[in-house]
């Protein structure tokens, strides 16, 4: 049961994965890719617990954990730099 | 599964090279960090794709994936980091003492597109 | 042992000089001949077991995996030079005192004398063929130092530098030539290399071998056509000269000859080789020492001449020739040393060097040219003198060389002339410098030398009568024992005598003679013959040449190094992809015996965004910060990717690099152009596509065939040894910490070299900064926006709880030093973006550097401790301890390595980071304000 369960989420997010790369293509503004970046960690934070869970295994949280903390940094970083253009002031 | 990755592997690389082959310090840079991130997956795989493999950490369960590999590929990531921050602040220090960010042998600036 | 002492004895003396040159000069000349005087005793103290037919040996073994050993050996060639070099030596040792001027340090020129010294009699000792080969490198360099000696003439240094460039090449062909007889034989050692004589002029190398050797002696000799150097040596002082061109430098081309005569003659290849080269030396010489107006440069090119005798001789692949070489070696030295003191009396006294100004020195120096004239009575081969027996061997060896077939009376013609040619030059020193009316405008007013000035001379002409007169009593033990070692078997019986009755060879020293005084007379007539040619100065033609040769150099690097980093990586690609290149095309099949795994949905999703983030950063480079977006996806899944297969510590560091990486980029960024023009030509970039794609693809196939073939790792070991050996569970960690924790040292020390690079090459930069951005909209006035300044206020502790957590835990689970010091690196750094610089650096006031180099010392003070123990570097020792409530935990020293590592990886990073964005605030690291 938790099998298919998995692998219907898996493939969702993996599909979800690919539109936002699609987005981050087509644009056509700098915040719309951005948030197409912001959005692949997200994403890519769930296939990392899924995978986890898949395997039974919690040694894939901390990767989780820091995606999430870093993706935000990185986010701060480019939304800083389209206002600002100097990130650090 | 192997000839997907070497083929990732190959098409990053060959990005990276394309970019290091332009005329500005910028791409240049960006070419050598997509090259490098290649280069690191290349060296990764050395050990063997541990398809489902445990972390190389003793006790978690066999098989394990190589650590070796990944100890050397560590320690590239790093450095690799280090690298591009001295490359990338040389474009500046060009840019800065010679007004030019080429790197194509054009000592002159003769595009500038925003001025000084 | 005493034998080491022979070579060791001058190699001391050289300092001797050095620290006793504010003495007298008397003492010091005392001084420095003290130690020369002991070798030469102990080279007496060994002549009578040479004389037995003994061979003294000494070896120590030294690099012994290149066959290079400190072997020496005393046999009678050995003993007839040592001899040679040490008593001329001394004799120069004593003349050098009276001839330098007071301005000139005489302790340096012992000190190159006797280095020099020891270089020619390592060369004659040597009992193996790489050593012998050191030491006469030696000889090229320590005669560039004596032919330099007055460095500040412009004359002196370039023949100092012809000399060594000549010398010095012939000595890289002598290395080539016995590395070929190494590989034949197998062996350096001189006596495995005799024994396997035969072998080598078997061998089809032979013609090689013999080529190469045949140019180091030729070039160290001055054979034609490598005789253009020595003419320009004589800018030394004539000490220098006499030593050089009498006993030594020279000297060690024959002996060459000589040492290899054994294993290399006997063959029709050498007799053409040896004995043309010598011939056409012999009279090439002949003739310039008749025709040159400075008395040096007479000496010289007759010193020429005799080596292309002793050569010919040598060619000639008789035994009899052979020893007559070795016969006029001895004569050559003693005779051609006098007369060079002599000519440097002459020109101490008189000022000049000029024939055409001096004449009839004899009224004023009477007792000098007696002395001058016997010498070179003995050079022009006159009975009851040495010279005499040399050449008249020479004349009986001549008429027995056949292998000319009908022509081979051309041999004794020809020697003939060069001893007419010899008997004029010989008779022009005399009768010009000594006679022949009177002096022309001398700068000085010549008298006789100093009483001791002239000992040397007296001594070395004795010696040419004494040889002359009673040459079987004098000299024939030591003859015939240089003659066994250099025919390596029994000695043909010979008599020294003055007087074999009437007989062709004499007949053409009577001719010699008379030719010569002919010569002589009509010498005006071959100089006006002489002056249709144009004078060639070598030196020039020398120079010439080597700048014409750093012509072609410049040129040919031009047109590689044009300034333009494409054309670099073009070649650099090219390159590789021609070595990978054939190294694939040699592999038969591509992929190996491995079945590839499969792979599921998620995998391909994962490499078909990689792939196209990659495509995308390549193509959306000409809008950087786009492209920059793709990267950082392309980061994104490279870290998914580690995570997949099962490699967390990667994962989690390429997560935390990618995201510094960023950051950095976008820093750098501002400064810079925001968009790449449009420059590249449809044909460059179709070129750049293609290269690139080839590039790929020898990429792709290289890690495919990889992976599909059994790899043998070595990680087994640190998966075994990672809990007793290193005290932790995870792998990758131990690894970094303890196994090869020397690595990580040295990686951390270059990560804060970087750190400090940036540091440095932030220091004064200008750079201009865009007032809007891309698509010209001007920047956001609200600096800090209040939201974020919070949010990263709070994300701060936790993220150093986060680090805390994943440094502690690296040793055993995925985690470490690395992975934490970049955790806290971002984390700060998010409160430099959010907050500025300003507010930060107010809170958070640690010094960059320190802690980057407090980082290093640490680590590397970790490994030290270990020897405080007796450990090797860096040995890892742990325990357990009982902690109450926490419980049972495990400390080790790795722990405090990483926290070395941790300390550099934060110091090296925020060190990059917060420097760059200081660029901009009041507190940029420059010191002008512009």
């Amino acid at each position: 049961m938790l099998d298919i369960a998995l692998w219907i989420s898996i493939a969702l997010f993996a599909a979800s994965l690919m539109l936002n790369v699609f987005r981050l293509a087509i644009g056509p503004d700098l915040p719309d890719r951005i948030l197409a970046v912001d959005t692949m960690y997200v994403n890519s934070i769930a296939l990392i617990v899924l995978f986890g869970i898949q395997l039974n295994s919690k040694a894939y949280f901390e990767a989780a954990l820091l995606i999430a903390m870093l993706g935000f940094v990185s986010t701060v970083a480019v939304c800083k730099y389209l206002l600002r253009g100097d990130i650090i002031e | 599964m192997e000839a997907l990755y070497a083929t990732t592997t190959g098409l990053l690389a060959a990005c990276g090279v394309y970019l290091t082959l332009r005329g500005r310090t910028f791409p240049v840079v960006v070419g050598l960090t997509l090259l490098s991130y290649s280069v690191n997956l290349f060296l990764f795989s050395m050990g063997g794709l541990a398809m489902h493999g445990n972390p190389a950490v003793v006790g978690a369960g066999t098989p394990a994936a190589d650590p070796l590999p990944q100890a050397l590929v560590l320690t590239a990531i790093v450095i690799g980091f280090a690298m591009t921050a001295f490359v990338v602040i040389l474009a500046m220090r060009a840019r800065g003492d010679l007004g030019s960010d080429h790197v194509n042998g054009n000592r002159l600036d003769v595009s500038r597109e925003d001025g000084k | 042992m005493t034998l080491l002492l022979i070579v060791l004895l001058p190699l001391l003396g050289a300092l001797v000089p050095l620290m006793a040159r504010n003495l007298p000069r008397g003492r010091l000349a005392w001084l420095t001949a003290v130690a020369p005087a002991i070798a030469l005793g102990i080279a007496v103290f060994h002549l009578g077991d040479v004389f037995a037919g003994q061979t003294p040996q000494f070896h120590l073994p030294w690099i012994s995996e290149l066959g290079l050993d400190l072997a020496l050996r005393f046999d009678g060639l050995s003993a007839l030079f040592v001899l040679l070099i040490l008593g001329i030596g001394l004799l120069i040792i004593l003349y050098s005192r009276y001839y330098l001027s007071g301005e000139d340090s005489l302790a340096r020129l012992y000190s190159f004398l006797m280095l020099f010294m020891t270089a020619m009699i390592g060369i004659v000792m040597a009992d193996n063929l790489l050593l012998m080969w050191v030491f006469w490198e030696l000889t090229s360099l320590t005669s560039f130092l004596l032919i330099g000696y007055w460095y500040q003439l412009s004359e002196a240094r370039k023949g100092a530098r012809m000399a060594l460039t000549v010398t010095g090449a012939g000595g890289l062909a002598l290395l080539a030539g016995i590395l070929v007889i190494g590989h034949i034989v197998g062996s350096y050692q001189f006596d495995d290399v005799l024994a396997a004589a035969d072998q080598i002029r078997s061998s089809e190398l032979y013609p090689v071998v013999l080529v190469l050797v045949l140019l180091g002696a030729f070039t160290k000799s001055a054979q034609f056509p490598f005789q253009f150097w020595l003419p320009h040596a004589m800018s030394a002082p004539t000490p220098v000269s006499a030593f050089l061109h009498s006993a030594t430098m020279v000297k060690a081309g024959v002996f060459l000859l000589a040492r290899m005569h054994p294993i290399l003659s006997g063959t029709d290849l050498w007799f053409y080789i040896v004995s043309f080269t010598g011939l056409a030396t012999l009279l090439y010489g002949a003739w310039f020492a008749l025709m040159k107006q400075d008395l040096k440069g007479v000496l010289a090119f007759s010193t020429i001449s005799h080596l292309g005798l002793i050569t010919l001789l040598f060619g000639f692949n008789s035994q009899m020739a052979a020893v007559a070489g070795l016969l006029h070696i001895i004569n050559h030295a003693t005779f051609k040393a006098s007369l060079f003191m002599a000519a440097g009396i002459v020109d101490h006294e008189c000022g000049t060097r000029d024939i055409r100004k001096l004449n009839g020195l004899y009224r004023y120096m009477p007792h000098t040219t007696i002395l001058a004239m016997v010498a070179s009575a003995s050079m022009a081969g006159v009975p009851l003198l040495n010279g005499f027996l040399s050449k008249e061997m020479f004349f009986a060896e001549s008429l027995d060389a056949q292998l000319l077939g009908g022509l081979s009376w051309l041999i004794p013609a020809l020697a003939t002339l060069g001893g007419i040619l010899s008997v004029a030059y010989s008779l022009r020193f005399i009768h010009d410098v000594f006679f022949n009316g009177e002096p022309k405008d001398l700068p000085k007013t010549p008298h006789e030398p100093p009483r001791y000035m002239k000992l040397p001379i007296e001594i070395l002409v004795l010696i040419c009568l004494l040889v002359g007169i009673l040459p079987s009593l004098v000299i024939k033990d030591l003859l015939v024992s240089a003659s066994a070692s250099v025919l390596a078997g029994p000695v043909p019986e010979f008599s020294l005598a003055i007087w074999h009755g009437f007989n062709v060879p004499l007949m053409m020293s009577g001719i010699a003679l008379a030719g010569g005084v002919g010569v002589y007379a009509l010498r005006h007539h071959l100089y006006s013959f002489q002056r249709q040619f144009r004078a060639r100065n070598a030196l020039l033609v020398f120079e010439a040449n080597i700048q014409r040769l750093v012509n072609l150099a410049e040129r040919s690097m031009d047109s590689f190094e044009n300034g333009s980093l494409q054309r670099y990586m073009l070649w650099l690609l090219l390159t590789a992809l021609l070595f990978v290149g054939i190294g694939l095309l040699a592999v038969p099949q591509l992929s190996g015996e491995f079945e590839q795994q499969p792979f599921d949905a998620m995998l391909l999703t994962g490499a078909v965004i990689t792939g196209l983030a990659g495509l995308g950063t390549a193509i959306t480079h000409r809008k950087r910060i786009v492209s920059l977006l793709m990267l950082s996806v392309v980061g994104l899944m490279t870290s998914l990717a580690f995570a997949r297969f099962a490699a967390p510590d990667l994962a989690l560091t390429q997560l935390a690099v990618e995201v510094v990486t960023m950051i950095l980029l976008m820093l750098a960024l501002f400064f810079l152009p925001q968009r790449t023009p449009k420059e590249s030509s449809a044909r460059r970039i179709m070129r750049d596509v293609l290269l690139a794609s080839a590039f790929g693809v020898v990429i792709a196939s290289l890690n495919f065939a990889i992976l599909t073939r059994p790899v043998e790792s070595i990680s087994d070991f640190f998966m075994a040894n990672a809990v007793s050996g290193g005290g932790g569970h995870n792998v990758v960690n131990v690894i970094l910490v303890d196994f090869r924790g020397f690595d990580t040292l040295g990686e951390i020390t270059v990560l804060g070299i970087a750190g400090l690079a940036i540091f440095k090459l932030l220091n004064r930069l200008r750079l201009f900064m865009p007032s809007s951005d891309l698509d010209g909209r001007s920047w956001s006035p609200d600096r800090h926006p209040m939201i974020l300044a919070t949010v990263s206020q709070t994300l701060l502790p936790l993220a150093l709880l986060v680090s805390v957590y994943i440094f502690l835990r690296g040793h055993n689970e995925p985690g470490g030093g690395f992975i934490a010091g970049l955790v806290t690196a971002v984390a700060i750094i998010l409160l430099y973006i959010a907050r500025g610089v300003d507010w930060t650096q107010r809170w958070l006031r640690f010094p960059y550097q320190p802690v980057a180099a407090a980082g290093v010392l640490i680590a590397g003070l970790t490994g030290a401790g270990s020897w405080m123990f007796g450990y090797p570097f860096l040995t890892s020792s742990f325990g357990h301890f009982t902690i109450p409530v926490i419980g049972e935990i495990e400390l080790a020293t790795a722990l405090l390595f990483d926290l070395g590592v941790y300390l550099t990886v934060v110091g090296a990073t925020l060190m990059i980071l917060a420097n760059l964005g200081k660029l901009t605030t009041p507190h940029r690291p420059t010191k002008e304000k512009s």
